[in-house]
């Protein structure tokens, strides 16, 4: 396996110098972004970056040092530095929290990927974002075209003292479109697909299925006519969200607040707690019986699909919310035993800079049984909304206020009217438990969040949340924009 | 304060000579027609703690070299972190083989060759740029303790940094700089409430952790047992902490790029009075609470500008590119290449009024005081109307005294009506996170509106 000798010093310098357990992880990142704005290639790069971070145990206390000198003495160095902050962190603790994995693991991983982007020449990919952005300016209000590629190749090897030998090669793909038109002191933005793009696990194909040039001419056309639009109304109404809006939804209001170390004050400084305690597990009716949210790191096109985790623990489907009730969490190996669990491999680094800790994984929302245009039909007055725009959530995750690109009027069952600006607010469990209705298999996609931040230093996750559209009662709408 | 040897690593800790001669060697690896090279370093390091236990505790080294290459006006980047001359060589190759397959664009600008000013005084400190896991653990060990005996658990981090960047272009334009950075940053847990505390310096040594720790004991203190308030119109005084936060989304406002794509608030037009006459914002690397970088990622020396005075919007910061575009001087606020987001404005220092804070609090016969802001995001970008919640410290003031805690609230506001009507307290702090940092007074406003309440 690659990097067997470099991880193999490092872990018998770590050892050396007083580690209980340690593990090294290797990463080749190789990013490339590609973004056209106005015609102009504003963006055209090509990033390599190697590296290794080790992670030492000394005393049940962790340390963590990263070096991009993979030389002898670099390795060292950086071993040697793991240890010294392990018995730093040591020195001062009220009491021992860290613990080796218990299991260990000699496998490799290839995430699946039908056409290789660099089988697409850099000519041709360029060309495809330069006629995307092109068919954005038809309509005269359209002042900024966007349209963007990146394509992340991740080879990850990890070594620990405990045995494990992990080679994993990940490639993830995504690509989007973007019109700001600007007319009458107003500026509005559609974004395709979804909110940020079409990013999942995979390679052209991912990038084929986004159809930019499509459906750049309806993007374009949407945007400028939100500058005409009504605005929203503001009050209480029946409200449906899309698919890529639901994505948000669960993201923010599930994903988060079921990160188990957040559930135990690891983020409290930062990224805040979770009304999910502990306490709750088994009881807390989340949302109504027709919500079962479930880990999945082995969803083929998801952006948090990975054969292990980055300590070592192998990918696993589990439940967070099952027929409406808390039924578990997002948990690595020490927060997982500190709640008498084993872990569910929701642990993921940035990259080799960073300190591995619980990521959001991907997560499905099983779909319902409703034809998405059947959603409509008991709705008498409500609002459809899609492709989020704002998203604001309390530091426990209760009260939170999300916007959207767009919205129609719902009148009898019918969707009606656009309207611009709509934004929507409630508190979490009473949100998820007015959900009446889930659109069915048909309408239920996997949207890829590639910007998902949390920890200090913060670190960038990519992660997938699958869903259809729903339909939810009682909603406050407009109050983003209320008086 | 401690120090082993092996917390410096060995390679990456390169000094501004060493990455100039690197940052040479690359140029002259390129044939395009014009080439700029960034050698960027970081050792940064960083001890996260919660319940009075270290759960992650992190260093980490890295140098950069970016390459942007210019061919025929059309433009590649490439970089990599391997410093062997083959790897070097390649990623030369690809930024000049990507500039290849772009098409060019006229207002390809020349690279900056002016030169750079001195570094601002105390922007780097031997003693931050040298410090280990045992520096840090004496700044987390007064917290813990404070903690312990006030009843609260403490959660937060304390960090430490240095950086180095080097820009040289082959149009002769060369910059060097290097900065430490340090911080503390803490929220106290009580029964029912929580607080919140921070510094930040460029010098470890000037950080007193018992005074950050006892400061958010304090406030968690002093928001127990809160009350809840109805939402709704408040004349309130954010500290620092808070309207930094909010301040930072009219940052973007001030760019080139906005203003010429039409998305800022003041995209009609410069010199006019779009705020109260008590607001005076810069953009300043020289202040003595947050010394920058006096140069931008191109090499060019970084103006210190009023982008608002007494009300009235002054300037924009601009880059290469949009000083070409617009017609402007170019101010030196360049992002690094690639950049789709154009020129921004990095250092935001807000004029301190003739009040202090205590005043403000003073002649406020009915309203809230707020410690700090969570998850800001725009509502409305042409408007610059944002949401967000109060966190970890919200007080009534009542008849001029901060007199009980209440429980947070979700707020919908537009920044500039906000400051349509403000003042400011005559103490600057520096405030910030890992994406900014700016110096800014305590500021009033009359009429904040909170639409939502929490039960905590």
């Amino acid at each position: 396996m690659e990097f067997e000798a470099a991880a193999a010093r490092a872990l018998d310098t770590a050892s050396a110098r007083g580690a209980d357990y340690a593990d090294a992880r290797v990463e080749v990142e190789r990013a490339e972004r590609i973004e056209v704005r106005n015609g102009v290639v504003a963006t055209l790069s090509d990033a390599t970056s190697t590296g290794m971070g080790v992670r030492a145990l000394v005393d049940g206390a962790w340390g963590f040092a990263a070096s991009s000198d993979l030389s002898d003495a670099g390795i060292d160095a950086a071993a040697s530095r793991a240890v010294d902050i392990a018995r730093a962190s040591a020195a001062i603790a009220r009491r021992r929290v860290g613990m080796p994995p218990s299991r260990a693991y000699v496998d490799e991983f290839v995430a699946l990927v039908r056409r290789d982007p660099q089988d697409v020449p850099l000519g041709d990919r360029v060309a495809l974002l330069l006629e995307a952005e092109r068919a954005l300016h038809g309509p005269s209000a359209i002042a900024v075209g966007r349209a963007w590629l990146d394509v992340w190749r991740t080879d990850k090897y990890f070594f620990s003292t405990i045995g494990s030998r992990i080679a994993q090669r990940l490639r993830q793909t995504g690509s989007g479109i973007e019109a700001m038109a600007v007319g009458d002191g107003d500026v509005q933005i559609r974004t395709y697909p979804g909110d940020v793009g079409l990013y999942q696990s995979g390679g052209w194909e991912i990038v084929e299925a986004a159809r930019l040039v499509e459906e750049a001419p309806r993007i374009a056309r949407e945007a400028s006519e939100l500058l005409r639009a009504p605005q929203c109304p503001s009050g209480t109404f029946d409200v449906i969200l899309g698919s890529s809006q639901m994505s948000l939804q669960i993201h923010e209001s599930c994903g988060h607040p079921a990160e188990l170390d957040r559930v135990m004050g690891w983020e409290a400084n930062f990224s805040g707690t979770s009304f999910l305690e502990i306490q709750q597990l088994g009881k807390l009716k989340y949302g109504s019986d027709l919500v079962t949210i479930e880990i999945d790191n082995t969803l083929e096109r998801g952006m948090a699909t990975v054969g292990y985790d980055d300590e070592g623990t192998r990918s696993i489907r589990s439940d967070i919310v099952r027929d409406g009730v808390l039924a578990g969490y997002e948990m690595s190996n020490d927060t997982a035993r500190a709640i008498g669990r084993e872990s569910n491999a929701c642990v993921r680094a940035a990259g080799w800079t960073s300190v591995p800790m619980i990521r959001m994984c991907n997560l499905t929302l099983k779909p319902g049984d409703v034809p998405f245009e059947h959603l409509f039909d008991d709705v008498a007055d409500g609002i459809y909304m899609e492709s989020n725009r704002s998203w604001s959530i309390d530091d426990r995750r209760l009260n939170f206020q999300f916007g959207c690109e767009m919205a129609w009027e719902i009148k009898n069952g019918k969707r009606g009217r656009l309207l611009k600006n709509p934004t929507y607010g409630g508190v979490t469990p009473q949100f998820w438990n007015s959900c009446d209705a889930i659109g069915d298999a048909k309408s239920w996609f996997p949207w890829g969040t590639p910007n998902c931040g949390k920890g200090e230093p913060m670190q960038t996750g990519r992660t997938t949340q699958a869903a259809a559209p729903a339909r939810f009662r009682n909603v406050e709408v407009g109050v983003g924009y209320r008086g | 304060m401690s120090k082993s040897g092996s917390d410096i690593v060995a390679n990456v800790s390169i000094e501004s000579s060493q990455r100039e001669a690197l940052a040479q060697r690359v140029l002259a690896m390129s044939p395009a027609d014009r080439t700029e090279v960034l050698v960027s370093t970081a050792d940064a390091a960083l001890t996260r703690f919660t319940h009075e236990v270290s759960n992650q505790n992190l260093a980490a080294a890295n140098v950069e070299i970016s390459v942007r290459a210019i061919v025929d006006r059309r433009t590649g980047v490439a970089q990599t972190n391997r410093l062997d001359d083959d790897s070097l060589r390649a990623t030369v190759e690809r930024a000049v083989e990507m500039a290849k397959l772009s098409p060019p664009d006229p207002l390809t600008p020349d690279l900056p060759n002016a030169p750079t000013g001195a570094a601002v005084d105390g922007a780097y400190d031997a003693a931050t740029a040298g410090a280990d896991a045992g520096v840090r653990a004496e700044l987390c060990a007064p917290v813990f303790a404070a903690a312990e005996s006030a009843g609260c658990w403490s959660a937060g981090f304390a960090s430490t940094s240095r950086s180095g960047l080097t820009v040289a272009n082959t149009s002769g334009g060369l910059a060097s700089f290097d900065g430490t950075d340090a911080a503390l940053n803490i929220k106290m847990t009580a029964t029912d409430s929580t607080g919140f505390a921070e510094s930040y310096a460029a010098s470890v040594g000037t950080i007193d952790p018992s005074a950050v720790a006892r400061a958010a004991v304090d406030k968690a203190r002093g928001t127990a047992a809160p009350s809840g308030v109805e939402p709704g119109d408040w004349t309130v005084v954010l500290e620092p902490a808070a309207f930094g936060e909010l301040l930072i989304y009219l940052a973007s406002h001030f760019s080139a790029q906005s203003f010429d794509d039409g998305s800022s608030f003041f995209s009609d037009g410069l010199d006019r009075a779009y705020f109260s006459e008590r607001f005076t914002l810069f953009d300043d690397f020289a202040h003595p609470l947050a010394p920058g970088m006096p140069f931008d990622f191109e090499a060019q020396p970084t103006q210190r500008l009023p982008l608002v005075e007494n009300g009235v919007v002054r300037s924009i910061v601009t880059d290469s590119y949009y000083a070409k575009k617009l017609g402007r001087e170019n101010t030196g606020h360049a992002l690094p290449a690639p950049n789709a987001y154009g020129p921004q404005a990095r250092n935001l220092v807000v004029a301190g009024g003739p009040k202090t804070t205590q005043q403000l609090i003073a002649e406020t016969k009915r309203g809230l005081l707020v410690s700090r802001f969570w998850y800001i995001r725009t509502v409305d970008r042409k408007r610059a109307i944002v949401t967000g919640m109060t966190r970890d410290g919200t007080f009534a003031i009542e008849d001029g005294r901060v007199t009980h805690g209440v429980r947070n609230l979700r707020f919908n506001v537009g920044i500039v009506d906000l400051l349509g009507a403000c003042e400011f307290s005559s103490e600057q702090r520096r405030t910030g996170s890992y994406h900014y940092s700016l110096v800014s007074p305590a500021a009033k406003f009359e009429r904040f509106k909170f639409t939502s309440t929490t039960d905590f």
